[in-house]
């Protein structure tokens, strides 16, 4: 069967993109040699920036999943007025500039702030601190999740919901039997997405906490102070250890399609 | 009659001289970018210089590159940059991390001293002192910090202003009490951001130059001269402090020994714009130039400025040669 | 059972104009109109699931307009059956056990009970996605009447099934409704369906009541041009009434009684006129001579146009017919109808 030019042009783009993209990070994951990789795996400033990296993104996801999700079904389910501005906030962050973000957190968070000094007489601490880290990955993350929740959500008929009350359950009983079960692998792609998101911020965690240090700046921090040598291979690590996680969240999603 | 036009025609011949000759000096053929990387408590100084500067010589353009002063030495030494004019904070750095592979002189230009900066937000801001600081800072619950001793003199210098505390105020064991209360996650890689960690509320008291507290506006604690490490007869003094950091190569250190604060500059041995860097300098170290900018923005500069031994002075370039005087 | 009083509903696409209705227990009632009327508004009202704007709804003498959906006990089954597609056939339909506390062995009695007479025994483990459009409508009627509600809407049941799923399902209801003393309102826009099934009903246009009553006084004695064409009518004219003759263009209809306005309309079922082709002598009493302007084909029936002067009739005649009287266009005819046939208003 002759295909028609378009198909070939598609194909093309295709192939341009996905060289695009595995170019660079070929070339960064065969750089190091192997010896560099395991004296890089055997400093323990590496483990514990990777560590502190993978669990602050994945506190910042469950926040999300928490917070967002509520907001996330109101905005599929309800219309009223403002809510084409209550979703561009929403997605606010996206587009602030990443140090930008870190300097606004920090501004509120000083005692120069009326609720920074709130939080000092609470005793929370945001500069230089895993508080403060969250709280950037936090911000930056739950866009993503809750586009992905609110989209899964959209797909769930409402019927099917309002069937589910006029049998007898509560809103929330209804939440819980109907919706989630339904919208649940949208929820997930929106936490894996918010996890990726938050992993891979720099910009702004690098203003409100240098210390602790996360992965990137621990690779920036290297990359500034001895070469390309001795920071490739703490992303080496990063980047493949992101991989098998988020491999694995995804093939666990596979699994539950399978089953059913 | 003929004395008098005599006398006028030579004055106006040597007006005239003079006017094509500084003319000369004006419209020389300087151009291109000059990149300079400097210590972070210069950036304001130098900000005002590279506006006069360019003003005479609108052919050139100044990028400069703030950074710890260790930071700035191993841009050019590992990471290789590009560079015309690196300035530093302690000129020990260049003669230890630059000398003799990236640069072949240092000429020593201002001094510095350091002080405890605050804000009227800080805590205890009412009660601190030149008397108490100390007590202060070791108090639970104050966030003071300094920048990375690795990365910036700043950085060392405050570690050294609390051992030569210890010994100057005769407390055994503060130096010890005082690092305890200051965890990691007060330290900043470069000792400028400690400003707006401080402006914005979120550290109580950080160690600068006295010229970084005036040039920001900050309140800040002026220490006895035996400890602020500005006043060089103290010298003997401030050598009982010793800070530990990274070396040359990553895995090795050097120990940095106290003295007072003296700032370096030089020339990167294969500097990009070499003509213009030096046309820079010339100004930078003029007494008239960016010495008196120093001076007006509360930095100290030597005039003039200094090289230790006349092997040094000699291998300078030639028009920087009448602005150094030898001097150890 | 069910008494609407004053419902008014003020949504952004949808509105309810002050509605009121009273349905007894056990009816079968019917609610009929045209897409957009506001049929579906209405139902999910009494459900709970829309804001009210004014009004109030009550279910055996109690108010419930404050009552959230889960308290009120009316079920609902959709037109596209709304099956939860997570679950299977069996779970769907004992889904409102989790919220209702019955004693066990009567809710294991009633199971049995509906999937027998659904038919549904034999695909208890299946999923939604594997079933035929009839099948999950069934599904979605047992689900409902699992919890023994007071009151059971429909929303256009039978309008997504084929012909054949049809009569099935509606024999379903009709069965179940008379073995029950549950209250069904339906929905529907086919109205002889309605005829099939009902015995009260109420036509809505525009979010608003036009006519309710008995299913044969609609269909007989509609009480506008809106209802009239709803129900079929064809024949309708604009008429001066005189004495008890009704003139219209230049016809002039005997209707044996006096109408009590001097102007309005008049309607005439199309299979109530009669075709020939010599004037019939008969009891009829309106007849006139027309021509024959479309013969058109419609399956079992022809539907015939003939044009008496300014006045177009619309008839209905076997094929057989057609054939006998060797219709065409432009063939002379007369058309009768009794007096009785024509209804005016």
């Amino acid at each position: 069967m002759k295909r028609e030019p378009f198909f070939w042009v598609s194909i093309s783009c295709g192939i341009v993109i996905m060289a695009f993209i595995l170019l660079p990070l070929i070339q960064l994951l065969t750089s190091p040699s192997v010896g560099m990789l395991r004296e890089s795996i055997g400093d323990r400033d590496v483990v514990r920036s990777i560590w502190l990296s993978i669990y602050t993104a994945g506190l910042a996801a469950l926040i999300s999943f928490v917070f967002g999700t509520p907001l996330a079904y109101l905005l599929a389910r309800y219309d009223f007025r403002g809510k084409r501005l209550v979703e561009g906030i929403i997605d606010l962050p996206i587009a602030i500039p990443h140090p930008v973000v870190g300097i606004a957190i920090l501004s509120v968070a000083g005692k120069n702030h009326f609720f920074g000094q709130i939080l000092a007489e609470l005793g929370v601490r945001i500069m230089g601190s895993v508080t403060g880290i969250v709280t950037v990955l936090t911000f930056v993350g739950i866009p993503f999740y809750l586009n992905a929740a609110k989209a899964g959500f959209e797909a769930v008929s409402p019927r099917l919901e309002r069937v589910s009350r006029s049998l007898g359950a509560s809103m929330f009983g209804t939440f819980v039997r109907i919706t989630f079960p339904l919208a649940w692998r949208s929820m997930l792609i929106g936490i894996i997405m918010c996890s990726a998101r938050a992993i891979s911020e720099f910009g702004a965690v690098v203003i409100v906490a240098y210390h602790p240090m996360i992965a990137p700046v621990l690779i920036y921090e290297r990359f500034e102070a001895y070469g390309l040598k001795y920071s490739q291979p703490v992303a080496v690590w990063l980047v493949s250890i992101s991989l098998i996680l988020f491999l694995l969240l995804r093939i666990l999603t596979l699994h539950k399609v399978e089953e059913q | 009659m003929r004395a008098a036009i005599l006398f006028r025609w030579t004055w106006c011949a040597m007006v005239a001289i003079i006017l094509i000759l500084t003319q000369g000096q004006a419209f020389a053929e300087v151009s291109g970018k000059i990149v300079i990387f400097n210590a972070g408590s210069l950036t304001i100084p130098l900000a005002q210089m590279e506006k006069e500067f360019e003003a005479n010589y609108p052919q050139v353009d100044v990028l400069r590159e703030a950074a710890g002063s260790q930071k700035c030495a191993r841009k050019i030494s590992d990471l290789k940059k590009p560079c015309d004019i690196m300035a530093s904070a302690d000129y020990k750095v260049i003669d230890k991390l630059l000398i003799p592979n990236y640069a072949d002189w240092n000429i020593r230009f201002a001094t510095n001293q350091l002080v405890l900066c605050y804000t009227d937000k800080s805590k205890y801001a009412g009660e601190v002192n030149a008397k108490n600081w100390y007590e202060i800072l070791a108090r639970k619950g104050v966030i003071w910090g300094h920048s990375e001793p690795n990365l910036d003199p700043c950085g060392y210098r405050a570690l050294m202003v609390l051992q030569l505390a210890e010994k100057y105020y005769k407390i055994p064991g503060l130096y010890a009490r005082l690092v305890a209360n200051r965890p990691k996650e007060n330290i900043r890689p470069k000792s400028v951001e400690l400003v707006s960690l401080l402006q914005t509320g979120n550290m109580d008291y950080a160690w600068e130059y006295l010229s970084v507290a005036v040039q920001h506006g900050l309140k800040y604690i002026l220490l006895p001269d035996q400890i602020n490490l500005g006043n060089y007869r103290f010298d003997e003094f401030y050598s009982q402090a010793v800070v530990k950091v990274t070396g040359k190569k990553p895995g090795t250190f050097m120990d940095m020994k106290g003295g007072s604060v003296t700032y370096g500059i030089t020339m990167i041995k294969d500097a990009p714009n070499r003509e213009a860097a030096i046309a820079f300098l010339k100004y930078m170290l003029d007494p008239q130039g960016g010495l008196k900018i120093l001076k007006n923005q509360g930095q100290p500069p030597f005039v003039p400025c200094r090289v230790p031994t006349g092997a040094m002075k000699s291998s300078l370039p030639e028009p920087l040669k009448d602005l150094v005087e030898v001097k150890d | 059972m069910i008494a609407i009083r004053g419902l008014t509903i003020d949504l952004r696409d949808f509105h309810l104009r002050d509605i009121n209705l009273e349905i007894a227990e056990n009816e079968f009632f019917i609610l009929m109109g045209p897409t957009g009327a506001g049929k579906t508004v209405l139902l999910e009202a009494i459900v709970g699931l829309i804001p009210i704007k004014n009004g109030a709804i009550s279910i055996d003498g109690r108010d419930i307009t404050a009552l959230p959906p889960e308290k009120r006990g009316i079920s609902i089954v959709y037109q596209d059956y709304a099956l939860f597609p997570h679950l299977t056939v069996l779970d769907n339909i004992t889904y409102g056990l989790h919220f209702h506390k019955i004693d066990k062995r009567k809710a294991q009695g009633r199971l049995a009970k509906l999937l027998e007479v659904l038919n549904l025994s034999h695909l208890q483990h299946r999923l939604p996605t594997n079933l035929s459009g009839g099948e999950k409508q069934r599904v979605s009627v047992a689900r409902a009447l699992m919890v023994e509600p007071k009151v059971l809407l429909l929303d256009e049941p039978l309008s997504a099934l084929d012909p054949g799923f049809r009569e099935e399902v509606r024999g379903s209801l009709k069965k179940l409704h008379q073995t029950s003393s549950i209250t069904f309102l339906m929905v529907t826009h086919d109205f002889s369906e309605a005829l099939s099934l009902a015995g009260r009903a109420a036509v809505m246009n525009n979010g608003r009541i036009e006519q309710v009553g008995e299913i044969e006084d609609i269909f007989k004695r509609p009480n506008s041009a809106f209802v009239a064409d709803f129900v079929g009518m064809k024949n309708l004219f604009h008429a001066e009434f005189k004495g008890t003759k009704a003139l219209v263009s230049d016809l002039e209809i005997e209707l044996g009684v006096t109408p009590p306005n001097s102007h309005g309309y008049i309607a005439i079922r199309p299979e109530d006129i009669v075709i020939s082709r010599r004037r019939f002598s008969s009891s009829m009493r309106n007849a006139f001579s027309a021509v024959v302007t479309a013969v058109i084909d419609q399956g079992f029936y022809y539907e015939v146009r003939a044009q008496s002067g300014e006045v177009g009739f619309a008839s209905l005649i076997t094929k057989s017919s057609l054939i006998e009287l060797k219709l065409r266009e432009t063939s002379d005819v007369f058309v009768s109808f009794k007096a009785t046939a024509v209804h005016f208003f």
